[in-house]
């Protein structure tokens, strides 16, 4: 940014703050102190608990301000989170520490405006006053000073009047100087402010962040399912489509050199390719399974009978599911058993699993029990399963004495 | 043979018409999606249909619903449908209407496109045709029914190639065995999982079935 669009900038964000910040200070008086002390009656709480929340929203309007005419880069603090009904309503706005601070920024912002503001007017309106001064003094009128000379030009405290051209002049440097000055004083001023933007009104505390920081593991989890499912998807409709078709080309190509009798070598040619498109189906589909199974998108379910069916070992299989998870959690239930129940096949030395998902207080609860020969361990396979367990604030136990029975459950949450 | 195609990769949907038209079958329709699928039904009443399972508007079992419904309202109409997996759930939804004149392959058969069209001609003579895949799923599932664990491997091996919906000769060649020891294999399955034995052909079909039925 240029340095005057700079200047124009702060200067403009002083003239808006110092009505904005004498009205910030007021409505703090009145809204939430007056919340506070009325709350020892009925409706004070919910009057505090709204206060609180115009407080906030000022916050963020000196915080927008401060985003767009200073270049603070801060980060809105996320919404309170709130319980249901009034009560719960009324309680996160009380404990809205976003709030409080805004509240206590709005206390600050007020000398502070009032002091940019002067920087303001001395520095800008003096300083073009004294600039010009060359230009006006002669117009004002005389006036006699404590003698009862008639004296022109303005008058100095202590008698001194700048009535000649030379004193003229004089002012008008001193002019010029409050002007270069002007800016580097607001700017001082306005970096108080902006401390205080960034300790009061940025989201960027612990606790705050952390939320932040929740909401977007959250975001970064079920995007990438979602990517997954749009990669399997894109697979499905392209790379495996054309596939098929060429392996059926092949096919008939294949069949119709037979009946024709074509030359061998052809006829040889065209049989490997047709296996080979062929053995390439097949891994492609091997592949994707991996990636995400598409019969997750009608219901985990559905997908771990197919997964039981096509398991190694016996899998007795029981799935409750009223309501169904996030895209994510069914796709981290999914690869979940699957890991483990190629675990019991690897290594327990059981013939059969008994598999069951069950949802309840708003978790998903998995469990994977063999009687096998147990001593399982948090390592490899399993490590690397409670790694993307907790990436949805999930929990995985391992229950393996050595001689077995194995028992691995997995808590996912799923809120309803 | 009179064909409606419901598939919705235009490729494959062509690819499907131009193979079943040069060796002499009707294509009275190829379509996009089920809703179609279920007009060109109804408008044609095609001897077979093949139909995609994942189709739109939402990519997952369109293709086995209006199978189901098909069945349903057109019994006539043998259903063969086709996918890139082969779902244990599809298999049983499919099925449950009774396992005559469907079936359910892998993509990849079309490749084969001699023994693809044989299905096919099978499914709409009244058969049940099955992909091994379905085959392998459908006995893991039914490891822990008492009935079928009963069977030996090699009467599960016959079992498997019934469900396949080979015919006995099929099933002696395939597994290198004598026309007679096919047919008292049978016997023996037909026996072990209880069903009468005053049957017919529809025995074929419920020895497929108990499969499913854990």
């Amino acid at each position: 940014m240029p340095a005057h669009a700079r200047t124009l900038r702060q200067l403009l964000y002083a003239l808006i703050g110092m009505p904005l910040g004498l009205a910030g200070l007021a409505y703090t008086a009145y809204v939430v102190a007056g919340g506070a002390l009325l709350s020892l009656t009925v409706v004070g709480l919910p009057v505090l608990s709204a206060g609180l929340r115009g407080a906030r929203l000022l916050g963020g309007l000196h915080r927008a301000l401060a985003r767009r005419l200073l270049g603070v880069a801060t980060t809105a603090p996320p919404p309170p989170r709130g319980g249901a009904g009034l009560t719960g309503w009324v309680r996160a706005g009380l404990t809205d520490r976003a709030a409080w601070r805004a509240v206590v920024y709005l206390i600050l912002k007020a000398p502070i405006a009032v002091l940019s503001m002067a920087v303001v007017i001395v520095g800008y309106g003096y300083g073009f006053g004294a600039l010009t001064y060359p230009a006006w003094w002669r117009l004002i009128p005389s006036q006699a000073d404590a003698v009862g000379v008639l004296r022109a030009g303005l008058p100095l405290p202590g008698g001194v009047y700048l009535d000649t051209w030379p004193r003229a002049i004089l002012t008008a440097g001193i002019g010029a100087v409050l002007l270069l000055l002007a800016p580097l004083a607001l700017r001082a001023v306005l970096t108080l402010d902006r401390m205080l933007v960034t300790d009061l009104l940025d989201a960027r505390r612990l606790d705050e962040r952390v939320r932040e920081l929740e909401a977007s593991r959250n975001f970064a989890v079920q995007e990438s399912a979602a990517a997954l499912r749009r990669i399997e998807r894109d697979l499905h409709d392209g790379a495996q489509a054309r596939l098929v078709a060429l392996a059926m080309n092949l096919g008939a190509a294949k069949e119709h050199l037979e009946q024709s009798g074509g030359d061998p070598q052809t006829r040889e040619l065209v049989g490997t390719a047709h296996r080979d498109a062929k053995a390439a189906l097949v891994e492609l589909r091997d592949l994707v399974r991996g990636i995400h199974p598409p019969i997750l998108d009608s219901g985990l379910d559905a997908a771990l009978a197919t997964l039981a069916a096509r398991s190694p070992v016996a899998v007795d299989l029981t799935v409750t599911i009223a309501r169904r998870p996030s895209p994510a959690v069914e796709t981290i239930a999914y690869f979940c058993i699957a890991e483990l129940l190629t675990n019991v096949a690897k290594h327990s030395g059981a013939p059969r699993a008994v598999v069951g998902v069950e949802q309840n207080d708003g978790r998903l609860r998995l469990r994977v029990a063999d009687q096998g020969r147990g001593g399982a361990q948090a390592r490899g396979g399993l490590a690397g399963l409670t790694d993307r367990v907790r990436t949805v604030d999930g929990r995985l136990d391992i229950d393996s004495p050595v001689g077995g029975p194995t028992v691995v459950t997995v808590e996912l949450p799923c809120p309803s | 043979m009179r064909v409606v195609i419901a598939e919705d990769t235009a490729l494959l949907r062509d690819g499907l018409t131009h193979i079943l038209t040069s060796r002499g079958h009707t294509v009275a329709a190829a379509v996009a999606d089920a809703a179609e699928l279920l007009v060109a039904v109804a408008e044609h009443q095609p001897d077979v249909v093949i139909a995609d399972v994942r189709m739109p508007p939402t990519h997952t079992d369109e293709g086995v619903r209006a199978a189901i419904a098909i069945r349903r309202d057109h019994p006539e109409t043998g259903v063969l449908v086709f996918s890139q997996y082969i779902e244990t759930r599809y298999a049983a939804d499919l099925l449950a209407g009774g396992a005559q004149k469907v079936g359910y392959l892998l993509k990849d058969r079309v490749a084969d496109v001699s023994d693809f069209i044989d299905a096919l001609t099978r499914v709409a003579a009244g058969e049940t045709v099955l992909d091994p895949e379905v085959v392998t799923q459908m006995f893991a599932a039914s490891r822990q029914s008492g009935h079928v664990a009963e069977l030996t491997p090699r009467e599960r091996d016959v079992l498997a190639l019934m469900a396949e919906g080979r015919s006995n000769t099929a099933i002696a060649e395939q597994l290198v065995l004598a026309y007679g020891s096919v047919e008292k294999h049978i016997t023996s399955i037909f026996t072990k999982l209880g069903l009468p034995s005053s049957g017919n052909d529809h025995r074929r079909v419920l020895a497929v079935l108990h499969y499913l039925q854990r």
